[in-house]
């Protein structure tokens, strides 16, 4: 589904990731992790072809440099991390700026309704129909999220990037999100690619895990025979040790 | 809100009562059932009603009509141009004379009147002409200088680049007006901008442009609302954004360009008409844009009816009025979107 081949990658000439290779099936969700300033941000903007890159990305078999912005939005949707908001849009039509690249270029065609149908059934599976008249300036930032997440969907992407979606959100919708990322990706040819801080949540999102350090891969791994040791050594910190503390806490 | 659904009847209204009133109200009150018969006699050769002379039906054709349209245009078109520099540079407080038009059009304009430069063929067309051109290049050489600066056209260097030369060319303007003391007060006078004196021929060149730009801006309204959550947020959604900001910006840079060319520097309105327009009618460009060239018609042509009548037979300068009751309002966007944050 994406195929990324010694990818290199950064800001004003100096390389941020350098030969990172990994690839991602169908219906898989990768989880990147590593620790702060070691290129998983910018990883990910290169796979939604927001800044240049050296090596080979392809989606589906076509290659992502040959793409316009349209068919690349038709293809990966990434959910940034969350941003502030100055104008009062709705929520519906928050989520309806997602159909933008499915709409012809003359954008005087409004949404048709085939748009409509995909734009409500999203804010259902994210919780948010009854706020679709809502203003966003007047929600709170976990609801925010949801209305990205909501537009990330909408966007109907064979690829779903998401970096640090899950900062706003409380635990409920936190176990949500990854259960309603898993019910999207199981429908046809769908990955996710993801960054995640909390290890235990990544965990619960991924397939595999891709560490990341400096800028270079140290490892995948199958997310259910992780190895906390290449996490330690990566965070330079006992990992192990920590997540034993914080269970002794509950026992 | 159930009222929401009378916002477009009422602006509709508001633009027709606002331009009866344009054109009823001066130094001869016409009522306005004699100003529809005016215009019934002018354009459609009907018999003029018993009570309504010549010289009615001509001072409402051909001296107040052209003004208030030209007062409408005007407003209609810096009010397009405030909504679309506010979403391209993701800004509240952004005014397309933030890219350096008012300032070049303002220094060609003070040239003309310094060097003492007549077009000969081009009669009234000369100085907005000059100014036009001048008001193009200072925003291609700010375009230009952010480009060179960042590959990107970020909206900061944009606003940065645009502040700068704009300081530039004021100080040029300042020193051309202290060179020639008898011409300082026309090109102060010409920097406030004013309706009087317009003409058929002027409104004809101003409406189909802004109509044009109208269009177009309608057009990208999709592109706009991407560009309002971030230039990359817009990119994600599939927005080209450096094409879409060069053709909108240049487009801005024509339509601003052209009518303070013909009217002088109007401050407030293109801040103000968005603002109040996205109460009303929310943030979708859809809306927002036919809705700002509304209001911000009827906006100009019931301030041009304040700067001739208060003090008349004197008038006070457009750009006085715009600002007096622009600047409480900016600086209550400014504290109160501050405090909200």
């Amino acid at each position: 589904m994406l195929q990324a081949e010694h990818i290199c990658c950064g800001y004003g000439g100096e390389p941020v990731v350098r030969d990172v290779s990994f690839s991602v099936k169908p219906g898989e969700h990768l989880c990147i992790m590593g620790p702060n300033g070691c290129g998983k941000t910018t990883l990910l903007r290169a796979l939604a072809g927001l800044l240049p890159w050296q090596g080979s990305i392809t989606i589906a078999g076509q290659d992502l440099r040959g793409m316009k912005r349209r068919q690349i939005a038709r293809n990966v949707a990434m959910m940034s991390q969350l941003t502030s908001v100055y104008f009062s849009y709705t929520v519906y039509e928050t989520v309806m700026l997602g159909r933008y690249a499915h709409r012809g270029p003359g954008a005087l065609q409004g949404a048709d309704r085939q748009d409509r149908e995909i734009v409500l059934d999203c804010l259902e599976r994210t919780g948010l129909l009854p706020l679709a008249d809502r203003p966003i300036t007047q929600l709170s930032g976990g609801q925010l999220q949801r209305v990205f997440l909501a537009r990330t969907f909408a966007q109907s992407p064979r690829i779903i990037l998401l970096d640090e979606p899950t900062n706003h959100l409380d635990l409920k919708y936190q176990v949500e999100l990854v259960a309603e990322l898993r019910r999207w990706s199981s429908a046809g040819d769908r990955c996710v690619v993801g960054v995640l801080h909390d290890i235990n949540l990544a965990l619960e999102f991924a397939d595999r895990v891709l560490l990341l350090e400096k800028g270079e891969v140290r490892g995948i791994y199958p997310a259910d025979d992780f190895d906390l040791e290449a996490l330690s050594r990566v965070y330079q910190m006992d990992v192990a040790g920590y997540m034993r503390r914080c269970l002794k806490k509950w026992e | 809100m159930s009222w929401k659904k009378f916002a477009w009847p009422a602006l509709l209204l508001l633009a027709v009562l606002s331009v009866l009133l344009g054109v009823g109200v001066g130094s001869v009150f016409v009522p306005p059932a004699d100003v529809l018969a005016s215009l019934g006699v002018h354009f459609f050769g009907m018999t003029a009603p018993e009570g309504l002379d010549e010289i009615t039906v001509s001072m409402v054709t051909n001296m107040r009509l052209p003004r208030v349209l030209m007062a409408f245009l005007a407003g209609a078109a810096l009010s397009m141009g405030g909504t679309v520099m506010q979403s391209v540079l993701r800004n509240p407080l952004a005014s397309p004379f933030g890219l350096g038009i008012s300032a070049g059009a303002g220094t060609g304009a003070a040239l003309v009147m310094v060097l003492g430069l007549s077009g000969g063929a081009l009669g009234i067309f000369f100085m907005p002409l000059v100014s036009l051109v001048f008001g193009l290049l200072t925003v291609v050489a700010v375009i230009g200088f952010s480009a060179r600066m960042d590959r990107d056209l970020s909206s900061t260097t944009i606003v940065l680049t645009g502040m700068v030369v704009s300081l530039f060319l004021n100080a040029i303007m300042s020193f051309l007006s202290t060179l020639s003391p008898a011409y300082a007060q026309r090109i102060n006078l010409w920097t406030l901008g004013s309706f009087s004196m317009k003409e058929w021929s002027q409104v004809l060149v101003l409406a189909p442009i802004t109509v044009i730009c109208c269009l177009f801006f309608m057009r990208f309204s999709a592109e706009l609302d991407a560009m309002t959550f971030g230039e990359e947020q817009a990119q994600l959604l599939g927005v080209d954004v450096r094409r879409a900001k060069w053709l909108l910006i240049g487009l801005v840079a024509v339509l601003v360009g052209a009518t303070t060319a013909f009217v002088g520097i109007i401050g407030f309105v293109d801040l103000i008409a968005p603002h109040v327009v996205r109460r009303f009618f929310g943030s979708s460009h859809r809306r927002v844009l036919p809705a700002s060239a509304l209001f911000g018609g009827c906006f100009m042509v019931l301030c041009d009816l304040a700067s001739r009548t208060l003090t008349a037979p004197r008038e006070i300068p457009i750009g006085s009025i715009t600002a007096f009751l622009g600047t409480p309002f900016f600086v209550y966007i400014y504290f109160v979107g501050r405090r909200r944050r």
